[in-house]
């Protein structure tokens, strides 16, 4: 005759061993989201912002002559960046090394999606939001940035460039602008 | 009763379930109060942010990052083109009157621009082909000013919204009969012919067969080249690469334009001039 009751008593201690493992794993995960998250300032994409697809290029913020990257009177670099079919605007941009740069995407037309090789940034652009991504580039030099997620015919060609300068070398111009030239 | 029977293994498993649904949902609780409530705290500090604020932004009622300042922008809109696509515009196209837009044609589209939308004259475009969205577009920038041309602009500052809608719709049902990409010759070489159908990669250059050709799926304005005339279509390539012409919203054809030689200009033109009907 089996006993029944060691069966289950063992499967319990086996549940119960699990169940304390998967419990530690979820803290270390817990635990590591903290802790990146106060020492480096991380948080999930969380920017819940609006903007009318349609009028984009009627806006002041997403009009073309303010795209690409700008400092302003506080020191903060802001990149805007238009995603369209199937281009990006404008083609190269210009960051500074080791310093917190605030990228900002939008689109008129489709969903695309951004991806700097190389580095932490990496997004969806949906049409009718305003994506956001601070980060801080490490390694100078040209950096490649295609269009990740298809939008049509000319998808394998979109793409643009991320030109990462050191510090020194990142001269805004007297309106805050700075350009690949 | 044996072990193992349905209705006794349900009730052994209740207590686990409970404790495994607490457990979860206990796991949640934990992880929204961090996220919500005390990474904000931790973070906002980089932003000096107040607390309210940082946790709106974590929650995503606001805008922003808990931890980083919110960027804000005082520049001016300086449109290329007045022309969007909302619901008022669509509407108007919708219900333009073709009749009205056949008898203006008749009075001022054809000396130029030919019978049926066929222009003889090779420095004219054709209008056949073309949907009205990309007529109309053209139309209005000529009207506002944003596209400039001798004869156009004063032409379309005569005309009423209204009235370039009823134009354009009109010219916008030769579109049906226009020929698509299997009625035509292709003229080019091997390399022009790539260019149009594949792009180039290398150059960030998408092929302009991507647009270009009907139903494509691009930007709804885009006008069909197909059977367009060669001098048109090779002026317009060099206005934009010159600057000359800027009515393209977000640069689309600027930026291809200037990547293109001049050899590519007068090749790809050729090759669109194909044949119409």
């Amino acid at each position: 005759m089996i006993d029944h009751g060691a069966t289950e008593r063992r499967i319990l201690k086996t549940e119960l061993r699990w169940a304390v493992f998967v419990g530690f794993l979820v803290l270390m995960i817990l635990g590591a989201i903290v802790y990146a998250g106060i020492s480096m300032h991380i948080n999930p994409p969380s920017n819940r912002e609006f903007i009318d697809p349609k009028t984009l290029h009627l806006s002041g913020e997403f009009t073309e002559a303010n795209l690409g990257t700008s400092v302003d009177t506080d020191g903060q670099v802001t990149t805007r960046v238009i995603a369209t079919q199937f281009s990006f605007v404008p083609q190269c941009v210009v960051v500074p090394a080791n310093r917190t740069v605030t990228l900002r995407f939008a689109s008129p037309d489709v969903i695309h999606g951004i991806l700097v090789s190389g580095t932490n940034v990496n997004t969806m652009v949906v049409p009718g939001y305003v994506s956001q991504v601070h980060t801080e580039f490490t390694r100078t030099g040209d950096l490649l940035m295609p269009c990740h997620e298809y939008c049509g015919f000319g998808h394998s060609q979109m793409l643009a460039t991320v030109r990462v300068v050191p510090p020194e070398q990142f001269r805004p111009g007297p309106d805050g602008k700075v350009t690949c030239g | 009763m044996n072990v193992g029977d349905p209705i006794e293994q349900s009730a052994l498993d209740r207590r686990w379930r409970l404790w495994a649904s607490a457990a979860v949902g206990g796991i949640l609780v934990v992880g929204a109060v961090i996220g919500m409530l005390v990474l904000p705290n931790f973070q906002r500090e980089n932003a000096a942010l107040d607390l309210w604020t940082a946790i709106c932004r974590a929650v995503g009622i606001t805008e922003g990052s808990p931890a980083y300042r919110q960027p804000i922008t005082t520049a001016q809109a300086l449109p290329v083109s007045q022309v969007a696509w909302d619901p008022d515009v669509l509407d108007i196209l919708a219900n333009a009157n073709p009749q009205q837009g056949a008898q203006i044609a008749a009075q001022v589209c054809v000396a130029c621009h030919g019978e049926n939308g066929v222009s003889s004259v090779l420095e004219y475009p054709s209008l056949a082909g073309q949907s009205s969205a990309a007529i109309y577009k053209q139309l209005s920038d000529y009207r506002s000013g944003a596209r400039v041309h001798e004869l156009m602009t004063p032409y379309a500052a005569q005309l009423t919204v209204p009235q370039l809608a009823s134009v354009s719709v009109y010219y916008g049902r030769f579109a049906q009969q226009a020929t698509g990409l299997g009625g035509r010759d292709l003229p080019g070489d091997d390399y022009i012919v790539k260019l149009a159908r594949e792009g180039d990669s290398a150059r960030a250059l998408p092929a302009c067969d991507s647009c270009h050709v009907p139903g494509a799926g691009g930007p709804i304005e885009t006008p069909v080249l197909t059977g367009q005339n060669l001098q048109y279509l090779a002026a317009q390539l060099r206005a934009y690469k010159t600057g000359d012409r800027q009515n393209d919203v977000y640069r689309r054809m600027r930026d291809i334009s200037e990547k293109l030689t001049e050899q590519e200009i007068d090749g790809l033109a050729r090759y669109y001039r194909g044949v119409l009907f």
